[in-house]
């Protein structure tokens, strides 16, 4: 976070109203991919707790209660491996906040967004980092939960290959069972889900958290895609200006706007000059 | 000629099986190989052609529980035929010899049949402590058996023990026991685990290297695939009120009368691999699950530590106590997150009201200066 952000945010409360843009944050395959990780997750969640401990018992004849949860736990495991297929397409095809790059803390920048983001959650600072996509701490964050999902799907697979003996996807997990024996993957598959439980509690506080500390309409930009910012603020966020265009809609003239200033900046290319003129030395 | 290499049918007609127990008895191995029928002939003439091969059968650190499993079969006669099949020249719980000349037919078999016999090894091999947790005739298990099976034809380790070290490699394994494969690698074992080992498998193994001069197919853990290619939960005969979703709870209860699946009493049958329901036990009359007991994948790799505790679903969680299981912490941890959000919540009211009453530059005063300009 550079200094230019850091006094928007500081002065955000309130904003100017010629200022705000509205940005098209999150692509429409980032929104489904979460949404459908979101319902697959919790369908996942119920039906495996279930295979874990069965806790209705059917009566009768002709239930096949076991069979159907099995089987509901399994498609919708498939589910959740094709949203997170997509979504590592998008990793390298999206748009700059949905990259690969916003979720590793490469550089002392993001580091340092980071930490102080840390430091706003451990009341050791009023401001949060924030940013157009995820602020860097979050970034993080959801590079450990990618890898729990990867952790899911894997010992998911082995699991399943492990009733169904097929050699097709033996070739791709029977490696798996080899390390860690069938019942620590059972083990950890059913650990993880507890993970995912915990990130659910903290990820709905933190998006209603930073949605009052930001004011820009982060909770509804899930829904929606778009995020209200201030220009300024937009046009500052570095990644901006690692992107070519500026995928800024709103009103024209501050798409203009925010054009004049790219321009100027790549004038000056200064490479500590790498941020619009206006504001950027208080 | 030598009783080493009388023919076997001619053999088995002297001890008194009956050509009828020796044709129930093919016909039995080549079921339990899942062969088709037509390799009944095959079979039968392979054996009726073999000069009984010799045998030697080794006990390390044991329970003599194989052993018991083997001589205990009753019928179909596979005890019988196969002490009558073979020329067991050692095998230290039932030959009659005892002492000096009980080793020294060891050292002549090693010797004289060098290459041709065929070693069976049932219990772990200790290696701690230059290996003197076990030792017969003053010398080490490991030193027995480095030289009885580097020199056979074919090497079978039968149970669990012999296989990957059992109960008697379980955690902490003073002993530093292993298996007979990791003992002395370089040498072909097939290994046939559970506990104990199921005497028709292992006839099954012997009958298929003698009719093909080969060892059956086998698995990453050189298992026979006949025998530990199928998961039990696949074969077994609770497998509906599995899918159903009819489980026993509590022993004795409604479930338990009338045969529920065990899955809740911690079955391993889904993770277990083996063909315990189809082969049985006890003349092929039974086998735990049936009994109404959950399997305790006794044919599993390591399973005293892997698969116990045998009455619950899931493993006991590493570096935790006994009674703690993976789903306590997994709430515990959903638990300390809710909590530390709560508190944190409640902080950042107070902390929203603070900063509004002080008004909105307040926040960024105790701000340390950084550089203005930050690397791209």
């Amino acid at each position: 976070m550079n200094a230019a952000a850091r006094s928007v945010a500081q002065t955000a409360v309130p904003v100017p109203a010629e200022k705000i843009v509205r940005v098209y944050v999150w692509q429409w395959p980032v929104r489904i991919v979460h949404w459908v990780i979101f319902l697959s997750i919790g369908v996942l969640s119920f039906t495996g707790y279930y295979l874990y401990d069965p806790f209705i018992i059917s009566r009768g004849h002709g239930a096949f209660l076991m069979g159907t949860v099995r089987f509901i736990h399994e498609v919708s495991g498939f589910v959740f491996l094709a949203a997170f297929l997509v979504r590592a397409y998008w990793f390298f095809k999206g748009n700059r906040w949905a990259r690969w790059r916003q979720f590793l803390l490469i550089g002392r920048e993001q580091w340092r967004g980071a930490l102080n983001m840390l430091r706003y959650y451990l009341f050791l600072r009023r401001e949060p980092e924030s940013r157009v996509g995820h602020n860097p701490l979050a970034g993080a964050t959801y590079t450990v939960v990618y890898t729990l999902v990867v952790i899911e799907i894997l010992t998911g697979l082995a699991l399943f290959n492990h009733a169904l003996h097929s050699s097709v996807l033996g070739f791709f997990i029977g490696w798996l069972p080899w390390l860690i024996s069938v019942q620590y993957l059972r083990e950890i598959h059913f650990f993880v889900m507890f993970i995912f439980w915990a990130f659910f509690i903290h990820h709905i506080y933190s998006a209603w958290l930073m949605g009052i500390e930001e004011r820009s309409g982060l909770v509804g930009s899930i829904f929606s895609g778009y995020k209200v910012l201030p220009a300024d603020f937009v046009a500052a966020d570095p990644a901006s200006r690692r992107a070519k265009g500026f995928p800024v809609v709103g009103p024209g003239w501050a798409y203009r706007r925010l054009r004049r200033k790219a321009t100027a900046e790549k004038k000056a290319s200064a490479v500590s000059a790498s941020m619009p003129q206006t504001k950027s030395s208080d | 000629m030598s009783p080493l290499h009388e023919d076997l049918p001619r053999a088995a007609e002297r001890r008194g099986v009956s050509r009828r127990d020796f044709l129930q008895f093919c016909s039995l191995m080549v079921t339990t190989l899942a062969l088709p029928t037509r390799y009944m002939d095959k079979v039968v003439h392979a054996l009726s052609q073999t000069r009984r091969p010799v045998l030697v059968w080794l006990e390390f650190q044991d329970c003599a529980g194989n052993t018991e499993s083997m001589i205990r079969s009753s019928h179909p006669p596979v005890a019988e035929v196969v002490l009558n099949l073979l020329s067991w020249e050692y095998h230290e719980t039932i030959m009659a010899g005892a002492g000096k000349q009980a080793e020294a037919t060891l050292e002549r078999v090693v010797k004289e049949e060098k290459g041709k016999y065929i070693a069976v090894v049932e219990g772990s091999i200790p290696t701690a402590d230059d290996g003197v947790y076990c030792t017969i005739a003053g010398r080490t298990a490991l030193d027995i058996a480095r030289e009885v099976c580097t020199n056979a034809a074919a090497n079978i380790a039968v149970g669990a023990c012999a296989w990957d070290g059992g109960l008697v490699r379980a955690n902490p394994n003073p002993t530093g026991a292993i298996g007979l494969q990791e003992a002395v690698p370089g040498v072909k074992v097939v290994n046939l685990g559970g506990c104990p080992h199921n005497v028709a498998n292992t006839a099954a193994v012997i009958v298929h290297y003698l009719t093909f001069h080969e060892m059956p197919a086998l698995d990453q853990y050189n298992r026979p695939l006949f025998a530990y290619g199928q998961l039990i939960h696949d074969q077994c005969e609770r497998r509906a009120h599995y899918d159903a979703g009819r489980f026993v709870e509590e022993w004795g209860d409604e479930g338990s009368r009338k045969g529920w699946c065990l899955y809740k009493m911690g079955c391993k049958g889904p993770e277990a691999t083996y063909n315990c329901p189809s082969v049985r036990w006890n003349d092929g009359t039974g086998w735990p699950v049936k009994a109404g007991h959950g399997c305790i994948a006794c044919a599993a790799y390591r399973f005293w530590d892997w698969s116990s505790p045998f009455y619950k679903r899931l493993p006991k969680v590493p570096g935790f106590g006994v009674d703690v299981t993976a789903e306590d912490i997994g709430w515990g941890v959903v638990g300390t997150v809710a909590g530390v959000t709560a508190v944190h919540a409640v902080g950042s009211v107070i902390r929203s009201r603070k900063s509004k009453l002080e008004g909105p530059k307040a926040g960024g005063a105790g701000e340390e200066s950084k550089p203005a300009s930050p690397k791209a």
